[in-house]
């Protein structure tokens, strides 16, 4: 029975139908959060579950169910959980609908799960529009701000616009092929010459545009900043860890297994959104006052350094990538955590004036996180930063190795002044009030997986680095 | 061999001490835990000393444990006899650290020996690895705590001598890493030891890069001519304990690269950058030692005086002369003693004076006997007085350099003559002449606490003047096969 291999994508389904059928007898946020993580853990453990069968795909070969997807899977149900504790505090602060919000992080999610585990463009579609709709209200779910409405109202409109690329390019895929399966596209390609078919070449640009929107990557990235900025800092973080992590496995299963013959020209169009990505989004974080917005343009910026694995179009390479995915998930839920902790104080930089002083423990936390962000040991940003240059080194690709660690120089700048601020500055507002225990533990495991990513990256390479499809 | 890890449990129990800070020391049990750590770190590092075998150039106290299986990556530690004396130095300055911080520091005090202390790990954990991978890991985990010690608890101008400081740095480092990233890929491994057999798979045209790569982040850290302008900036703003760290142990990490990285795996590139390579640190010299005599401020006229006495050490170790590296290795040493001795004794006049201006000082020795004579100790050190530590070191330079290139040798001459100047100078307008008004009334003499602080660099400074040979004995054996198997490529 094929349905058995959507245990995790139901688990989760069932439990937003659930929470929207009680959503009237919801008045406490506990109850939302607890059946969320609830469902989140339930449903990390059935993607374990039915994986112990053997690998296999079903409905017409449409959906997979593979090391690969129970990886991404897992990391999914991760970020939803992490999301949904890191809210506890907005949540009781904005009068936000609570059944409601639980219910689109887990449909998002859902959606998210779909998509890692296809193995054909339209259900890979689907599952990111899913996403992408649920992403869209979640933005705008604090009715009674205004830049809450425009910051959704914006990433609608491009985010509708770089879902028609996306269709576009499948559509065109289509009619040079013939088919919308992974494995069809590539024994269809394998009987053309490479790079010889003008229309295939559209066809891959316009794929890979409409994926790099998901991952926020430079020229698809103008989204990001408004939409992190307007959105409340659990749903920014959820947005950047799940959306990259998502758009990065479509991409690695998209690049590997169907367009896998035009691995030149598809590591000329990576290479470029890497590049671009990194040095647009490191420069322009230097300017951001807000610090959502700041950290908007840092995703920019990891969006290009996770590429780097990619373009060498290599299985170790794919892997490099998506162990990136994998320790960027924490270290970046884990950075909006500390901002969605601090209330209205996290919004903006100079919040965090003197923060060491008031709150040392939090700050410690912070500090971490942003080195993690830099790139700087023994953190898993160092980790996954080391694999995915590495790849691009073995991939010939010095140059934009060296400019990619040039901009992370760059980024220690703006990442580090808000270090500078915390410690080295005297506070200017009363120190903020404690937050609740479930985002203290959110933190702490987001905390941890950055130190143990960093102090033993072989420890959990079970677990960062997945099967190649 | 010994009973327990030695390498690993002196590098991770600073850390382990940092973490007891951060979680049950207030500010008041901060400095007694840290103390208490430091010298427990020297105590477990003492079978080092004991039962190191002298005779043997080869890593001892060696540790191996896969650490990243799929790239085969291991952790591995080992010490040979130039990187012993610095794991020494640096367990004993971290004492002597939290000596000159014990009234020092009177804000978030928790903190402040918690960041010490982990820069103790870092600086213990870089001279014990064995491995590429590993040395830039400490290397990197180095940063951030002396980052946040001059920053937080620095002079008025700390924050931006921190982030200068962060920037230099790291810009250097981010291209060693890609380096190492790029050596990886050719030879299949980071281990030293198995680098410097794979060299040959490395083209001399890679080299060249590579060691330009290395040269970045090692030039930077040392400092070499024209990339010290971070120096002045951190070693004025910091803190006493940060300035000794800086001066003593984190300066040495750069030369002490291009005598475990460039020289034994890159010959090639070495041979490239030789000349290049004296031309900058003839500058340092010369051009240092006139900064140094124009500077007004006292501990911004030991920052420069560091710049041209490590132009002595990059220029002896790329004599590669056996007299040059030997020399080279020692005058790491000494300068580590003395200028952090200096850095020390300048704190601790600042403690009581609140000024760092010299025209401020002027007659200390009348009221301050004791921290005028240890002062005129260490000056007539950093100046070279025969009998006296810095001597050796140099003359052995002076003699690399001579045996390399004449002018080379001149050049290093005229540098310790304008270093004599310079120090002397600075001693005579602090200590002697007149009392300056400014200073009558103030109990300027040490107090015991300080005095031990610096005995033992004293002690030090003394004995390795009279008998160098103790010193020289440990890395003879290593340097001499650095050199048999690193010069001709």
């Amino acid at each position: 029975m094929s349905l058995a291999l959507l245990v995790p994508e139901l688990i989760l389904a069932g439990m937003a139908l659930a929470l929207i059928l009680a959503a009237r007898r919801i008045q406490q946020t506990p109850v939302a959060v607890a059946g969320t993580v609830l469902a989140a853990m339930a449903a990390a453990l059935a993607s374990v579950w039915v994986l112990s069968g053997g690998a296999r795909a079903g409905f017409e070969g449409m959906i997979a169910l593979d090391g690969y997807s129970q990886f991404f899977k897992v990391l999914i149900s991760a970020t939803l959980a992490l999301a949904a504790l890191l809210s506890v505090r907005n949540l009781d602060a904005e009068h936000v609908p609570r059944a409601e919000y639980h219910a689109l992080l887990l449909l998002a999610s859902t959606g998210m799960m779909l998509a890692v585990s296809s193995r054909d463009l339209l259900p890979l579609y689907l599952g990111l529009e899913l996403m992408t709709l649920c992403a869209y209200i979640l933005v705008g779910i604090r009715v009674e701000r205004q830049e809450s409405n425009e910051a959704a109202i914006k990433y609608f409109l491009l985010g509708s616009f770089a879902s028609a690329v996306l269709i576009y390019g499948i559509s065109l895929t289509y009619a040079v092929t013939g088919t919308t399966d992974f494995a069809g596209i590539a024994s269809a390609l394998s009987k053309h010459g490479t790079g010889s078919n003008l229309l295939l070449l559209v066809a891959i640009g316009l794929v890979a545009a409409g994926l790099a929107f998901k991952i926020a990557a430079v020229p698809m990235h103008a989204w990001a900043p408004d939409a992190y900025q307007g959105a409340s800092a659990p749903v920014a973080g959820f947005l950047a860890a799940g959306s990259k992590a998502v758009g990065l496995a479509a991409l690695g299963r998209v690049c590997l297994a169907a367009y896998g013959s035009e691995a030149r020209v598809l590591s000329v169009v990576l290479a470029g959104l890497a590049g671009l990505s990194i040095v647009v989004g490191s420069i322009i974080a230097l300017s951001q006052t807000d610090m959502k917005r700041l950290l908007a343009y840092s995703s920019i910026a990891h969006a290009g350094y996770a590429l780097l694995g990619l373009i060498a179009g290599t299985g170790d390479g794919a892997s490099a990538t998506m162990t990136y995915a994998f320790y960027y998930v924490f270290m970046t839920l884990g950075t909006f955590g500390v901002v969605a902790a601090l209330g209205e104080r996290g919004e903006t930089l100079d919040g965090y004036r003197g923060l060491a002083a008031q709150r040392p423990g939090i700050a410690l936390l912070m500090l971490l996180f942003l080195m993690s962000l830099t790139g700087i040991p023994p953190t898993a940003g160092f980790a996954a930063k080391f694999f995915v240059i590495l790849s691009a080194v073995r991939a010939g690709h010095i140059a934009l190795a060296v400019l990619a660690v040039a901009c992370s120089v760059v980024s220690a700048f703006f990442y580090m002044r808000v270090a500078v601020l915390m410690y080295m500055n005297a506070p200017r507002e009363p120190a903020p009030s404690r937050f609740p225990a479930a985002m203290s533990a959110a933190l702490a495991v987001a905390a941890l997986v950055t130190l143990i990513g960093g102090i033993s990256p072989g420890s959990l390479a079970r677990w960062a680095a997945p099967p190649i499809p | 061999m010994t009973a327990y890890p030695v390498l690993t449990a002196a590098t991770f129990l600073p850390l382990l001490g940092a973490a007891l800070i951060l979680l049950f020391g207030g500010d008041r049990l901060a400095r007694w835990i840290a103390l208490a750590t430091t010298l427990a770190t020297l105590a477990v590092s003492a079978p080092l000393y004991a039962c190191f075998d002298k005779a043997s150039s080869a890593l001892q106290f060696v540790e191996s444990r896969d650490w990243i299986p799929s790239l085969n990556i291991a952790y591995g530690m080992g010490v040979d006899g130039i990187s012993l004396p610095f794991i020494f130095l640096a367990s004993l300055l971290s004492v002597l650290c939290i000596g000159a911080s014990w009234t020092a520091i009177q804000t978030r005090a928790g903190e402040f020996y918690a960041a010490l202390l982990v820069a103790e790990t870092a600086m213990i954990g870089l001279f014990a690895a064995s491995n590429l991978f590993l040395f830039f890991v400490f290397w990197e985990l180095m940063l951030v705590p002396i980052f946040l010690l001059i920053g937080v608890w620095g002079g008025p101008g700390r924050v931006y001598a921190a982030v200068k400081f962060l920037i230099f740095t790291l810009s250097g480092s981010v291209l060693m890493l890609v380096g190492a990233i790029a050596i990886y890929r050719t030879c299949g491994t980071l281990d030293f030891r198995a680098l410097a057999l794979a060299r040959s798979s490395l083209e001399p045209a890679q080299q060249a890069w590579l060691f330009a790569a290395f040269l970045a982040a090692f030039a930077v850290k040392v400092p070499m001519f024209p990339v010290h302008t971070w120096l002045p900036d951190a070693h004025t703003e910091a803190p006493t304990a940060g300035s000794v760290i800086l001066a003593g142990i984190l300066l040495k990490m750069g030369a002490y690269g291009f005598l475990r990285v460039s020289i034994p795996i890159l010959p090639h590139g070495v041979q490239l950058f030789l000349k290049p390579m004296w031309i900058v640190s003839a500058a340092a010299i010369v051009y240092g030692a006139y900064v140094t005599l124009a500077q007004t401020d006292v501990k911004r006229l030991i920052a420069f005086s560091s710049i041209s006495h490590m132009g002595f050490v990059t220029l002896g170790i790329f004599t590669l002369k056996r007299s040059g590296v030997e020399g080279a290795v020692l005058q790491m040493i000494n300068h580590a003693i003395v200028s952090a001795a200096l850095f020390l004794c300048v704190g601790m006049i600042y403690e009581r004076t609140h000024t760092r201006e010299i025209k401020d000082y002027g007659g200390v020795a009348r009221a301050a006997p004791v921290y005028s004579t240890l002062l005129a100790l260490f000056c007539l050190a950093a100046a070279g007085t025969p009998g006296l530590n810095s001597f050796v070191g140099e003359f052995l330079i002076i003699g690399g350099a001579f045996e390399t290139q004449a002018w080379l040798g001149a050049m290093a001459v005229w540098g310790v003559a304008l270093g004599t100047t310079y120090i002397i100078w600075l001693y005579y307008r602090v200590a002697m002449g007149e009392m300056n008004p400014g200073l009558v009334g103030l109990k300027l003499e040490l107090n015991a606490r300080e005095v031990a602080t610096l005995a033992p660099l004293a002690l030090l400074a003394v004995s390795l003047g009279l008998y160098p040979e103790y010193a020289l004995s440990y890395f003879r054996a290593s340097v001499g096969q650095l050199l048999a198997a690193g010069v001709t490529p």
